[in-house]
């Protein structure tokens, strides 16, 4: 058995408070979305709610990229080109098939890399072009006036509605899907517990994020 | 005779007519539109005091709100009042009466041969020298104008509708950016409704099918559906529609089109920036309107990959488990 510290204290604090801003954001946003399905938030709260969650989102999510910056938990977010086309198959493959015939993790998280490459290129793409691109079509939104009358021969402010849509939809099967990846380490709780209290420990020989 | 006093404080639009027949306080020699140059002197070049001396002079007697007389030809009582203060916050609020007036409505009793002379504005407005920079042109808005229900009609009501019928002269003023967007939707469909009685009434109302009809009313100006989209870059086209020919379809603002949308949309943001600043703009958005962002073909693709997702992750979770429940079987 062994434990390894992996996520943080502010790695964990940005986590939650993001997660718990984003849901509030897909409730809020579908609010506004379908307002006039009845069982959404009444829309004038839901703009505020909206608004309000989004702008600290961005915060959270400059924060997230200015702490991947200075701390070392920026060396997960760069790949590493070697031999990363076979990973990306080992793991792809594991997920698909061996998990099902109780094949051993392909990867054990180490200090040095607690992504596997799965992991490490969703986040990337999350965190480095859909967060940025939806944060800033959110902000588009509210500013529209500045943006020209037309892009492409469209309306502005359409061409950012759909933006912000689309990567709204995107990012919430990212998070459908990031909630049962989680489940998938070497218990079902084992990634969880890590996100929590910042240690990561494997009961069994192999360990894995 | 045809002209009738609003509302002072219209907003909304720019003011426009053609030849347009005005009673004897507004009639004035069409000449004086027409040259400018020749009989009234520009607006800067006279000082503000002899400006003011002589709109004194008028108003002595025109402020007083009662001053009406009663056409002897048709029987109607005609308004000559004109409210200082809604003439000096006007568009036209500069001007010396006789800029527009003939001088010599300077005399009393008024000279005979000034009674019914017509007053034009697009005349007067495109020879300004700025008419090019104008937002709206007074020739565009003629040509809409020409094609107005309100022009077209022979329902009777329109018989002699002009600039004025909308636009008092002696008070009109175009809403600025920064109004309370409610305020400035409210003063302009008031204009409306101070003649189309029908629409107050619920059983003649012919709005029912609009869905929440009060929210509608304080939110959006008539002239957003009731004119068409304008090509020539005017904000608001002065071709009013007939209700048949007016938009019925939600989605050219509850969603995508364009043009309708950010009429509207642009307006409403630039006057929440100009109120409140940026960071209550960002989180009061006043400007969204319900269902702009919606696509019934991102949001139908969206959600069934979601669903399949899920299908696919439940499916997953469900292998797992199986390969569990053998692993502890084979251990036992
Ligand atoms: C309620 C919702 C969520 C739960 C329960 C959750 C849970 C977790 C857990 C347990 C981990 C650690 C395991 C791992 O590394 O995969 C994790 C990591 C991560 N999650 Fe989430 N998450 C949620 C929402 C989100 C959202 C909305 C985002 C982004 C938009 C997000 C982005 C990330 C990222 C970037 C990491 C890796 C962080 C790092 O170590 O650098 N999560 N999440």
């Amino acid at each position: 058995m062994s434990a390894l510290y992996l996520y943080s204290g502010w790695v964990r604090t940005w986590h939650w408070i993001n997660a718990l801003l984003f849901l509030v954001l897909i409730f809020s946003g579908a609010s506004m979305h379908f307002n006039g399905a009845g069982w959404l938030l009444d829309f004038q709260s839901a703009i505020l709610i909206h608004n309000t969650a989004g702008i600290l989102l961005t915060i959270g999510w400059i924060g997230f990229i200015v702490g991947n910056l200075v701390s070392d938990n920026g060396r997960h977010y760069r790949v590493r080109l070697h031999g990363f086309v076979q990973r990306l198959m080992t793991q792809s493959i594991y997920y698909g098939y061996g998990i099902f015939k109780n094949a051993p993790h392909p990867f054990h998280p180490s200090a040095e890399a607690k992504l596997n490459t799965l992991q490490q290129v969703t986040y990337i793409g999350v965190m480095y072009v859909l967060m940025p691109l939806l944060i800033l079509s959110g902000w588009a939104f509210l500013f529209s006036v500045y943006l020209p009358e037309t892009l492409l021969g469209i309306g502005s402010v359409w061409v950012v509605a759909m933006l912000h849509l689309s990567i709204a939809y995107f990012l919430v099967l990212f998070l459908l899907i990031h909630l049962y990846i989680i489940t998938t380490g070497e218990t079902v709780m084992t990634n969880m517990r890590a996100m929590l209290t910042g240690w990561h420990r494997d009961d069994h020989q192999e360990p894995e994020a | 005779m045809g002209w009738i006093l609003l509302f002072s404080g219209m907003a909304g639009t720019g003011t426009a007519c053609a030849e347009t027949d005005v009673g004897p306080s507004q009639a004035s020699a069409s000449q004086a539109a027409e040259t400018p140059s020749a009989e009234t002197p520009s607006a800067e070049t006279r000082s503000a005091e002899s400006r003011s001396s002589e709109n004194r002079n008028c108003l002595r007697c025109h402020q007083m709100a009662t001053l009406a007389y009663r056409n002897p030809e048709n029987g109607e009582i005609v308004d000559l009042a004109i409210a200082p203060q809604a003439l000096s916050h006007s568009v036209h609020g500069e001007l010396a009466c006789s800029d527009c007036h003939d001088s010599d409505f300077g005399q009393y009793p008024h000279p005979e041969r000034l009674k019914g002379e017509t007053l034009a504005c697009v005349g007067c407005h495109e020879e300004h020298d700025d008419a090019a920079e104008r937002v709206y042109r007074f020739k565009t808005i003629d040509e809409e104008f020409k094609h107005s229900i309100h022009v077209t009609s022979d329902a009777p009501e329109v018989a002699g509708f002009s600039c004025h019928s909308c636009h008092d002269p002696h008070a009109f003023r175009n809403s600025e950016i920064g109004e309370e967007i409610a305020q400035i939707v409210r003063q302009d469909n008031g204009i409306c409704l101070s003649c189309h009685a029908e629409i107050q009434d619920p059983l003649r109302d012919p709005h029912t099918w609009l869905p929440k009809p009060e929210k509608h009313r304080e939110a959006v100006r008539c002239l957003d559906c009731h004119t068409p989209l304008s090509e020539d870059g005017q904000a608001v086209s002065h071709r009013i529609l007939a209700g048949k020919d007016s938009n019925r379809d939600c989605v050219k603002c509850h969603s995508k089109a364009p043009q309708l949308l950010n009429r509207l949309y642009q307006y409403r943001s630039e006057t929440d920036l100009a109120n409140k600043g940026w960071i209550s703009k960002a989180v009061f958005n006043e400007a969204y309107v319900v269902g702009m962002s919606r696509s019934p073909l991102i949001d139908r693709s969206a959600l069934a990959i979601i669903a399949i997702t899920l299908l696919g992750l439940g499916a997953h979770g469900y292998g797992r488990y199986r390969a569990y429940r053998r692993s502890k079987e084979n251990r036992t």
